[in-house]
Parts: structure tokens; sequence; C-alpha cells
């Protein structure tokens, strides 16, 4: 037993701090106070298991407790009736169709990722992975949205103990894709973002999608007393110590060396016969229940399954395999190492499952069973090492954490119009947020599987753009698709967190409609700051409304997600990033639609209106003006516009559509020329500065190409919805003229645009 | 003799641990009439059964050696006479991407009559240094054995999409470039929108000499590329071509001969 060791917790609150430190759980000194009061009514002094044990299950990572509160407040309280089984298991179910559900899981692998970008950003697919593959799904498409200080940051610049962002982005591409790519599922979605915020703490979230048999759906949780817990995949090692406590609190300028140990090394080749072999041992039945090894590793996922059952569970713990034999007891029972899965199984089937997974080449041990008391126990050769009841060990504390409004740069401001807007225009392209991200996406494999059916980048081979979003044909026999994209503008979030928040769930809805997808379903990972800091609460709570202003409004709901607090580091808090993933039904993806124009002499109209809402712009930013008002929107309007965008789409009318978002029409026009090289000649009209016009980015805005054949049905078709509209041109030639009162004021060839817009990643990534 | 039926064709699609290109494989066979099978190495018992061998793409054991070598060293330890007799009687082999990596690891690419098993060739990799996802155009050649491209006119041109890391092929000596060229093993070269094959990147997505795509044996019934035909069942070009063609070829050929 000398490798369990008993801790007092009868001493004064400054020796309690110490402990917390000593022993690395995080916990507050309030926290362990009410631990000490758990102990003192059991008679005893915690060992460090146990305590271990509760730094995991109390982290915020784990119990969500500065921000439970508040999503349950504002976010949670919406239905949709395609949801089956949303927000309480690590992945969201929604109906695909009457013999299908698709499965949605989205997370944040951030501090992992800050410290060692390769391991931190392919364990984090890796995580993703076994949270949708829990649920029963095969996982079918992958996304990711990253974000870094611009790569171009000086290295003056770069505080003590951070890494380049250009070396960390290169990192997490690079780990994104090894890993992605080797398990062979596509990464079609994501986004690359720069804002020099993300400086000392990147952000690296990443989402998957399933699809599941409805018959084949299975819970995390154990099916009765007497089922017998394997656990299956790789060792347990001394990689991923401390994950989730080291995710719940800053990073300082020691994190680099000191946190190493927290980041876990992924291992994609045995990651893909796991998740063969658990789907095979699930579609037989022989499971009651399955969950993933994430954060807290077995201390998590053996006391969650078994409560979530109604039952307890009694382990042995010398049956774990081990990378490393020398290891202590708390530190195998709360290792993060990565690919490993949690069975339960009734004992008769116990045979056939260890056969499937022998035959796969995947190590699978039973390790405990289940029992009736609503306790956890745990044996070593025998010795009984920890005894807790399951409901303290997991609940948590729950905190209403002290908020401060923040003084925000949001109001309006005047500048000057440049006189060059072509060269403007070009400057915009060129910037690394709106510039072509194919230095990225095609370090991903976006098609194994053959079931992207519109994939990330369109257009001519060699000159694709940008879709707003990418269609999966998930099954052999159905037309029918699911559309993905994911968004944030941290610009926006930082001069305004509601409006920003709320133009995230206005673009992620934009981007759907604009391929012809009804939003179905949305997942959010909400990357902030330390809670404890009253500023960074109030961002937080601001962030949650606004996205609750749109989500309601538009038939779909959140189904799953992801808080990722404490993202500050040597140089200050990340901005406010509520990363939304959005996904989208399409009832024959035949009938998808794309960004580039198709042909020319087709009419060009522009849906929504354009206001003077300049805050945060791109062309503001480029120009170098601070402050500004954010978009606003309205949820009405834009559940509005996408019914009778869709309806026209399912007729077939609109040729080719994009949304207009960062650098406004101009820069969205031109992202339509570039991938067929077909040109436009567009006239604006009206009293409103050509500026203006041209770069702002006011929500609920679309282009749309439609034959001239189908004016009139066009036309009518939104006037019936009430939309506003307003042919703004033609798709000709080779080049983007833009006119306003006969005079020119955008003129450049497509070449000339494309140069721009394709080369910036890759000039400074190469 | 009876010509053989498209649903007795019975195809055998290799899997082993990061293989991940099978389910493509295995329903673009199935689409077209055909009886494919799954097969993890650890269950391989003959190829008695079967009268085609697909080996898909993917990452076998993490390709963290050299891409292919290590399931084309596990091929060479489980069944390595068994599939000499097979590609011997004249049944048809194809690797994809990785599929085609591991052929020619096992020296049965570019694969000459006489030296069969001798490895004279590699995938290395692509020029740019990275892993390369992007739809490339294909140009068959003048190859007009290979069982797996029967159906496809010399000059007709394919839309198919490429992903890989690794898909530069050299050959050990220029000597055997022009065998191939001889012996018409050249069956596909990377090619532009005006259908030149005198291409650079990225047209040619790995720097592979005189842009070279996919090769078959001597004989034609051994044949690997590194695009993803099984990745384009369905798209067609003008002339209604797609990668459905390659494994119609092949039915077309195992139905005639055996």
């Amino acid at each position: 037993m000398s490798d369990v060791v008993e801790i007092d917790l009868n001493v004064p609150e400054g020796r309690l701090q110490e402990l917390s430190e000593e022993t690395g759980t995080g916990l507050s000194v309030e926290e362990l106070m009410v631990i000490r009061d758990y102990f003192s009514r059991e008679g005893r002094n915690p060992r460090d298991i146990e305590l271990q044990a509760l730094g995991q299950a109390w982290s915020e990572h784990c119990c969500y407790k500065s921000s439970k509160y508040y999503l349950k407040k504002y976010l949670f309280n919406f239905e949709a009736p395609q949801n089956l089984f949303v927000i309480k298991e690590d992945a969201g179910l929604v109906e695909f169709d009457d013999d299908h559900a698709y499965a949605v899981a989205l997370e944040s692998h951030n501090h992992p990722s800050a410290i060692e970008p390769y391991g931190g950003a392919a364990t984090g697919i890796g995580g993703i992975l076994r949270d949708v593959v829990c649920m029963g799904a095969q996982p079918i498409a992958l996304v990711d949205p990253i974000f870094f200080a611009p790569p171009t940051t000086p290295s003056d610049k770069i505080p003590k103990g951070v890494k380049h962002p250009k070396y960390i982005f290169s990192g997490v591409v690079d780990g994104i894709r090894d890993y992605g790519n080797r398990v062979g599922i596509p990464t079609i979605a994501g986004m690359t973002c720069f804002h020099e915020g993300y400086l000392g703490n990147c952000l690296v979230n990443v989402g998957c999608v399933g699809m599941v048999d409805k018959k084949d759906i299975i819970y995390s949780r154990v099916g009765g007393v007497g089922d017998i817990f394997i656990l299956a995949g790789g060792g347990t090692g001394r990689d991923g110590i401390h994950g989730v406590t080291f995710a719940s609190k800053e990073l300082d300028d020691e994190s680099q060396t000191a946190s190493r140990s927290a980041v876990q090394v992924g291992d994609p080749i045995m990651k893909e016969p796991l998740i063969h072999a658990c789907l095979e041992a699930n579609e037989k039945k022989l499971l009651t229940g399955l969950k993933d090894l994430g954060g807290g590793g077995l201390s998590c996922v053996v006391g969650e399954m078994a409560l979530a059952g109604g039952y307890g569970a009694v382990v042995d713990l010398e049956n774990v395999h081990l990378k490393e034999s020398d290891m202590l007891p708390w530190e195998i029972w709360v290792s993060e190492s990565q690919e490993r899965m949690m069975m339960s199984v009734r004992e008769e089937e116990l045979e056939e499952v260890l056969a499937i997974f022998k035959k796969w080449d995947v190590p699978a041990v039973i390790i405990g069973k289940v029992v009736e008391e609503k306790r956890l126990s745990i044996n070593l050769h025998g010795k009984k090492i920890f005894d807790m009841d399951l409901e303290f060990l997991t609940e948590g504390p729950m905190y209403k954490r002290p908020m401060k409004r923040v003084r925000l740069n949001n109001r309006e401001v005047e500048f000057e119009s440049p006189q060059d807007l072509s060269g403007t225009l070009l400057r915009l392209l060129n910037d690394y947020n709106c510039a072509c991200d194919d230095w990225v996406i095609r370090q991903y494999d976006f098609e194994v599987r053959a079931r992207t059916h519109c994939p990330p980048l369109v257009g001519r081979e060699n000159y694709e753009t940008h879709a707003d979003a990418s269609v999966i044909k998930p099954l052999e026999d159905s037309n029918k698709g699911l559309a993905m994209t994911t968004d944030v503008n941290p610009h926006l979030m930082k001069l305004d967190p509601f409006w920003g928040a709320a133009s995230a769930m206005d673009e992620v809805v934009r981007n759907l409609v604009a391929v012809g997808a009804r939003p179905h379903s949305f997942a959010d990972c909400l990357n902030f700051g330390n809670p404890e800091k009253p500023e960074k609460m109030w961002e937080f709570v601001q962030a949650v409304q606004g996205l609750a202003h749109v989500v309601g409004k538009i038939g779909a709901t959140f189904v799953s997600g992801n808080v990722s607090l404490y993202n500050e580091g040597p140089a200050g808090a990340c901005p406010p990033t509520p990363g939304i993933l959005g996904i989208g039904m399409i009832e024959d993806v035949e009938k998808a639609v794309s960004t580039p124009f198709k042909g020319e002499g087709n009419l060009i109209y522009l849906i929504g209106s354009t206001k003077d809402e300049m805050g945060g712009s791109l062309y503001l930013r480029t120009i170098g003006v601070e402050g500004g008002i954010v978009p606003r929107v309205n949820p009405y309007e834009l559940s509005n516009a996408a019914s009778a965008i869709l309806e026209l789409m399912k007729k077939d009318i609109v040729i080719s559509c994009h949304d207009l978002s960062e650098g406004g029409l101009a820069c969205a026009l031109a992202e339509m020329c570039i991938g067929n090289g077909i040109g436009a000649k567009v006239i604006l009209e009206g009293a409103m500065r050509p500026d203006i016009q041209l770069f702002s980015e006011s929500n609920t805005r679309w282009i749309c190409e439609v034959d001239p054949k189908d004016r009139a049905s066009f036309e009518d078709g939104l006037r019936g919805h009430q939309v506003s509209f307003k042919n703004i041109g033609a798709t000709k030639g080779n080049e983007l003229i833009i006119e306003k009162g006969s005079k020119g004021i955008i003129d450049l060839s497509v070449e000339a645009i494309t140069e721009a817009w394709q080369r910036p990643l890759w000039e400074i990534m190469g | 003799m009876n010509k053989m039926e498209t649903k007795d064709i019975n195809v055998c699609v290799l899997r082993i641990e990061g293989t991940n290109n099978e389910q493509e494989i295995y329903d673009s066979f199935k689409r077209l009439g055909a009886n494919p099978r799954f097969v993890h190495l650890n269950e391989f018992r003959s190829l008695e059964d079967f009268q085609c061998l697909m080996i898909p793409g993917g990452f076998s054991s993490g390709d963290y050696i050299r891409a292919g070598a290590i399931f084309a060293s596990r091929i060479r330890s489980t069944f390595w006479d068994g599939l000499l007799e097979f590609v011997k009687a004249g049944y048809p082999v194809g690797g994809i991407c990785n599929g085609f990596q591991v052929l020619v690891e096992l020296g049965l690419l570019p694969g000459f009559s006489r030296s069969q098993g001798k490895v004279n060739a590699c995938l290395s990799r692509n020029d740019s240094a990275r892993f390369e996802c992007r739809h490339t155009l294909l140009k068959k050649m003048d190859s007009r054995k290979c069982a797996f491209t029967g159906l496809l006119p010399v000059g007709e041109q394919l839309v198919v999409p490429s992903a890989h890391a690794e898909g530069k092929l050299l050959v050990s000596d220029e000597k055997i470039y022009e065998r191939m060229l001889k012996n018409g093993q050249i069956v596909f070269k990377y090619c532009d929108d005006k259908g030149g094959v005198d291409v650079g990147y990225p047209w040619n997505p790995n720097g592979s000499p005189h842009n070279i795509a996919g090769i078959c044996n001597e004989k034609g019934n051994v044949f690997g590329m590194m695009p993803h035909p099984e990745r384009s069942f369905y798209k067609e070009n003008e002339n209604g071509f797609s990668g459905k063609v390659i494994f119609e070829s092949v039915i077309n050929y195992i139905g005639e001969r055996f």
C-alpha cells in the first residue's frame, strides 16, 4: 500500500491551498473543505487517488461548474422535433431519416495545442472521434476551426514561454492531417482564423459527425448489476496526466515545460481498428454501454457509466494494461492516454467481445464490474484503495460567478474612403482572414470514404474557390445529404460579444442556406477567458445570450457542445470565441448549390439589406480604423430569407450562391468569379457611400446567380416572403467591374483577383 | 467455356490496420453486381475462391517506415506463393494509392514477367513534401492489355481525386521506364485541362517523372494507380466516363477469361 498515500485535510486553510498545488488537483480551498466534510462523515482522510479523482471530476473541464447555470438558463431550453437525444452525452443524436440518426460532437483541444501543437491537435481529433463512436456511430466527417495569432507576428512581440504562431499553426495542421488522414475520416470543413489575441493561447476546435442505424444507438451507461467493464485499446501511460486540470487554469510562462506531460500521445493506427472493433461488437448487440476515455481518463468514465445506469462499480486496478509498469495507482486512474474505450458487457457475451478485439489486434482487458450500491471502490491486488459515494464524486459544484460589464469600443466611427477601391479590394483579398485556405484544406483528405458530395473547394480543377459549406451524402441508398460549416468572427466578438455571437449564428445559417441546406442542428465550442475574472464571465454570458437570440427562431437547436475557459496566456486572454458548427439537411444532394459563377449572361442578385455597420469589418481593419457598430441580426428576417432561398433552390432556380461575410459584397463577388474564371459587371445605386456598399458586413445577405429566363419566378419567390433583393448586374467576361452612378469604382481582371486571393498563405507558410 | 457471370465474381478486398479505402472499393464492385468481400489479413486463408484481389488505399500500419512497406512484408510472410500463382494464372490484382505502393513494394509492379517480385521502383515523397488532396485529370495512354482499363479508349480523359503524400513513381534505372513504355505498361498520365501530358505541378500533384499516375505489369493483370477511381464512381466526364470504368473493365476482363 505504500504507493497509496493518505492526505490529511484537517489542516489550516493556508495549508489546503498548498495541498491543491502540491497534488496538482486544481481544487479550490472551498472545494477542499467540502471534501474534508465528506470524509469526516466517512470517518477518515482521503487517499491520494480519491483526491485526484475528485480533482478530475470537479474540474471546470469535466463538470462545467462556471458555465452550466447559464447554459441551462439561456441555451438549452429550445426544442426541435428532429432532436433525438441531445446535450446529455458525449455527442448529440439527431434524426436523419426513419432508420438513421447522426451524431454530432464538437470540442476544444486548446491548451495541449499551445504546448505541443502536433500532438495536441492530433489527439483532439482522436478524442472527438471517440465521442461519436461511443454512441455506436460510424464517424463520417471531421471539422476543425483553428485560431492563431497572425503568422507574420514579429519575433520580438512573442512573450516568454510562448511559441511562434507560425510554428503553432504549422504543427496544428500537421497534427490534424496526420491523424485525420490516417484514421480515414475526411476533414471537410473548418476555418482558419487569425487575430493577435490568440498569441499566448491558440484555439484548436475539433468536431465530428457520425451516422448510426437507430437500432444500433448505444449510450454511455451500464446495463445492470453484474455487467463487466472491458477496457479496450492502447495501454495506459504517463502521457496526459492532469489534462483536464491543466485545461482548467491559465497558461503561464512555465506551462511549456511544466505541463508537457499533460499532453497525450496519439496513435491513429490503434484508433482505426479500435473503431472497427467497437462498432462490430455493438452491431452484434454484445454491449450494454460504451464510452470513450477522454478528460479524466478512467476516473471519469467508470463512475459516470455506472451512475448513469443507476448503479455503482468495483474495479481491480492491477488489470489495467500499462505502457509503463511503475505507474502509481492514482496516475493509472487519472491518465488520459489516448485510443481507449470502455465497454460494459453481460458476462455471457464476454468471450465473444474479447474475440472480436483479438481479431482486430486490439488489446481488451476486464477491469471491473457493476454493483448495486452507487459507490465506486477500487482494489489493488485485493486491497481496497478507493471507496466513495458516486453521486458525491461526480456531481461537482456549480457557481454563479460575479460579472462585470466590459467597456466596449462599439460606437459609430468616422473615416475617409480610400481613393483606389480596386487596390483596397485586392488588399482585403490578400488578408489572411479572407484569403484562400487551400494551403490548409489540401493537406487534409477531404474525400476519403467517397461520400463527399460537395468538397470544401469548388470550381475548375486547380482554380477552385471556397465552398460555403461542404456536403456529405452519408448513405449508399439515399440521396439525402448533410451540409457542414463552422464559423465565428473574433474581430466582431472582441467589439461586442452579444452581437458578435449572434453574427456567428447568422453566418452559419447563411453558409448552410447558400449550399441549399436547411439548418438542422448546431454544436458550440465556447472558448473564453478565466471565469474567475468578472469581465471574462460577463463576456461569456453576453455571448451565450447572443447565441440564444438567434437559435430559437430557426428550427434547429444546440445538440452538443463544449465550454473551454481559462484560455489565457502570458500575452493575455483570447478574444471571446464561440465556435459554431452548423449542420444542414439537404433532401437531394443533386440539388446542392455551389459558390462559383456558372456561366456568362446570368443575372446577379443581392439578397438582404446593406447597412452602415462597419465595426470589426475586414475593411476597417485594413484601413486601420478601430471601433464601429457590429452588425445586428434579426432572427425572424434570417429565418424568412432562408426559407425563401431554399424554396427557390429546390426548384433549381438558383445556379450559384454565396453568402456575404468578411469583405462584404466586393469580396463575395470576387470569390464567385474565381472558381470558374467568370467575371461580372455590377452597378450599385442609392445614396449610401460606395465603400460601405462594397465592404459592409451586414448580416443576412447572399448573392445569387439566376438564369434570365427564371427572372420572374425568382423575384416572385422572394417577394412572396417579403425578402428584400436587388438585381445588381450580370455575369460577363473575365473581369469584375463595379460601377456607381456611371463611375467605375472597381475594375479588376479575374486573374488579378485570383492571384491576390490565392497566394498569401502559400507565401508565408511555404 | 461459358462467360463468368458478374454475380459470381468474388473480389477479395484485403484489409489490415490502417487501410481505410476498403468500403469505397467494396461499394464500387457491389454497385456493378459483383461479389466483393472484406478479408482481414489476420483471417486470410487463400485466394482460391477469388477472381480478383484489391489492395485498398489508406495508411496500412501507419506507413511509418515507408508507404506500403509493412503491408507488403506482411503479405510476403502470409501468402506470397499463393499470390504469385494467382498473378501467373492471369487473375487481376489492383492497388489504389497505398495499394499501389504495396504492389510496388512487393515487386509486382512494374512487374516484368521474368523478374516477378524484384523490387525496382518506389513511390517516393511528393515534390511539395506535403500531403496533397486535389482533383487530378488523367489521360489514358497507349496501354491496351491492362485488365483494369479495357473499356476506356486510349486518349480518354478522367477526373479522379488524388490524396497522397508519397506518389512520385521513381524507378531504379531509366531503362525500366523505356521498357514499361515499350510494353504498354504506362496506363495513366496526369494531364492539364487542355489534355496535355507534358505538365507540371499542380496538374501533376507529386512530381512523378513523365507524369505517370498509373501502371500495369508486363502481362497487364496487375495494376496500380495513385488517384482514387473508387471516389469518383458517379462523377462523369463529357463522354460519360468516370472512375467506374476501372471496375467495369476488370469485371469485363474476368468475365471474358474465367
